[in-house]
This record gives structure tokens, sequence and C-alpha cells, in this order.
């Protein structure tokens, strides 16, 4: 059965990776590949900061689609202290950028109170039980294909 | 009649009050840290020390105060994004003054630097001497906020030293001079 979210990512300001979670079992073996995906991410993020200078473009932490790939589509979102987040999709249902960027937002609120604990060390990778928990209760909001979309429980 | 029941736990998604503490904590936590430090260490170390701890903070508060801003772009958005949301956040007011010689030095002028409001201040005229000891005793108390500046300035992309010169108390200026 296709998730939604497979793989969430977030990477520091110098391009090192603070955490990476496959949150499908099936991909489990296939961390080489997941990082190896997100690392070309980043060079989609690096192109899109770029592309997005111009005067008139007003620069957003989402940055939508980064690319798509034979098995998922990868979508990126960079704070403003040069944080990214990158989501795999494994999706082939038309994907609402709404659904995506709410994930993004609360696991960027998630990554800031993470942040804000005192023994947090920055720029290394987090490793808190809690951190993991709440990930996933947040990926867990992102409507899996086939599933309605409203407030019903079928 | 009904037991007293504790306040329902929120649904999920909905927010909680936000917690609030008095801002004499505050100071105080200030003026026993500066006292700490400068107990266990002496001068330049204790300065350093501080300044580790502001950067700390600084970092950590860059974090909180621009989750839910658009992208800032060049250095001088980061540092006008310092001197107005920043400032009024931690410092209950903007930045008054902003001067740059656009060759990467900034000078931020607060008339009225928050924690320094509780500074006794010589009356103006009076004796250099007094003047002088008051502006010692001022600096110790800078290396704090000092360093939550260039902590946040630092995560935010804009690798600086900050400098800070209480001129005429409570008035105070914050140097930053960019790192090449």
């Amino acid at each position: 059965m296709k998730m939604g979210i497979t793989c969430v990512a977030f990477i520091g300001p110098q391009n090192n990776p603070m955490y990476l979670r496959s949150m499908d079992p099936a991909t489990d073996d296939h961390y080489l590949k997941l990082h190896y995906i997100v690392h070309c991410a980043l060079d989609a993020v690096e192109e899109k900061v770029l592309l997005k200078r111009g005067p008139s473009d007003s620069q957003d932490v989402y940055l939508g689609l980064l690319y798509p790939t034979e098995d998922y589509r990868v979508y990126g979102y960079l704070t403003n202290t040069h944080v990214k987040i990158i989501l795999l999709l494994d999706d082939e249902a038309p994907i609402k950028d709404e659904a995506v960027l709410r994930v993004l937002r609360r696991l960027h609120s998630l990554y800031v109170d993470t942040t804000s604990n005192p023994f947090h060390k920055f720029g290394l990778p987090i490793t808190s039980p809690r951190f993991d928990a709440q990930l996933e209760q947040i990926v867990a909001l992102y409507p899996r294909p086939g599933a309605s979309l409203g407030g019903f429980t079928t | 009649m009904s037991v007293l029941q504790p306040s329902p736990t929120p649904a999920a998604g909905v927010k909680k009050p936000a917690r609030r503490c008095a801002e004499i904590c505050l100071e105080l936590l200030c003026v026993e840290s500066v006292r700490l430090f400068h107990e266990k260490q002496s001068g330049p170390a204790a300065a350093a020390a501080l300044e580790a701890v502001g950067f700390r903070v600084g970092q950590q508060l860059a974090e909180r105060y621009t989750r839910d801003k658009t992208r800032l772009g060049d250095t001088l958005e980061v540092i006008k994004f310092v001197c107005k949301e920043f400032w009024q956040a931690l410092f209950k007011k903007q930045v008054d003054n902003l001067k740059t010689n656009h060759r990467g030095v900034y000078v931020l002028q607060d008339n009225g630097f928050r924690w320094l409001q509780r500074l006794s201040v010589p009356a103006a005229g009076s004796d250099p001497a007094r003047e002088e000891a008051a502006r010692q005793i001022a600096l110790s108390y800078l290396h704090l906020p000092c360093g939550v500046v260039r902590g946040a300035l630092c995560h935010l992309g804009v690798s600086c030293t900050v400098e800070a010169d209480p001129k005429h108390l409570p008035s105070c200026t914050f140097t930053v001079r960019i790192l090449a």
C-alpha cells in the first residue's frame, strides 16, 4: 500500500544532515538511496533560491515541488536560519500544496521547539525520542492516498 | 455537587494560551548571572563566558522569532529584522537609529536600553571619574545582550562581531562588524 509521506529530512545550514527518517517500513533498507535523493534535493534547493533573487519575487519559505524522481516527489522548505526540511512523497494522486505546506509548517514548529531545549546542540543530529514521536504524529496528519479528505473517519 | 475537574486538555490543533513570566525575573537573572560569572572567573574570561551564554540564547531566539517570517534576503534585511522585530520582542522597543558605512559596519543606537534601565546613573555634568565608573559597570552588563545579538545574527547567516558602547546612559550603541 502506498504511504503518503515516505521520508522526512532536516538539513542544517552547512548542508549537514541533522535528521533523516524513513516513515515507510518498506524503504528501511534503502537508506543510502534516501540519503542520495535528499542530497540531490539540496542542489535543487540552491537552484530555486538563486532563481528567486529577482526584485519582484517575494522570498517564500515554502519551495514547493523540487523535482520528481521515478518513485518519489521531493518537496522542500527553507527556513530563515538556513535549515532545509525535505519531504519525500510516494503518492501518485495529484498533490495539494496546502496539505504539504501544513505538514512542513508543523515540522518547522517542532524543530523550533526542539532547538529551544537547553541541551540541544546546534548542527548535530537530533536524537530526541520526543522529536521522533511528535514527528510521527505530524506525518500522520497528511492525508493518505485513498483516504477521505475532511472531518470523517471512515 | 460536581468535583472540581482539571481543565480539559485542548484538542489537537488548538493552541494552549502562552505562559508568561514577570519581567523582573529576567532582570534579576541577568544581574545575578553577571555577578556569578565575575565571581567565578576574572574579567575577560567572565566576559567571554557571558557572551557565549548570550550567543546560544541568540541562536535559539533567532529560530523562534523568524519562524513565521518570509525569508530574509541580504545582510541589510537581516540587520533590519534584528533592529525591528527582534529588538521589539526582546527589549520591548525598536532600535532608535541605524547607521552604516556601507562597508560592513552597522551602528545600532538604542536610547533607553531596557536591560540597563535599573542601573543608577550619575547626574549629567558630575565628576567624570564617577561617570567612567558607571560606564565600566554598564559594560559588564552588556556582554550578555551583545552575545544574544551576535548569536541571532550569526544564526541568520551574518557572521559578525558585536561591541557595545554605553555612551550616555541609558542610551547605548551596538557596533556590528561583518566578518569577511
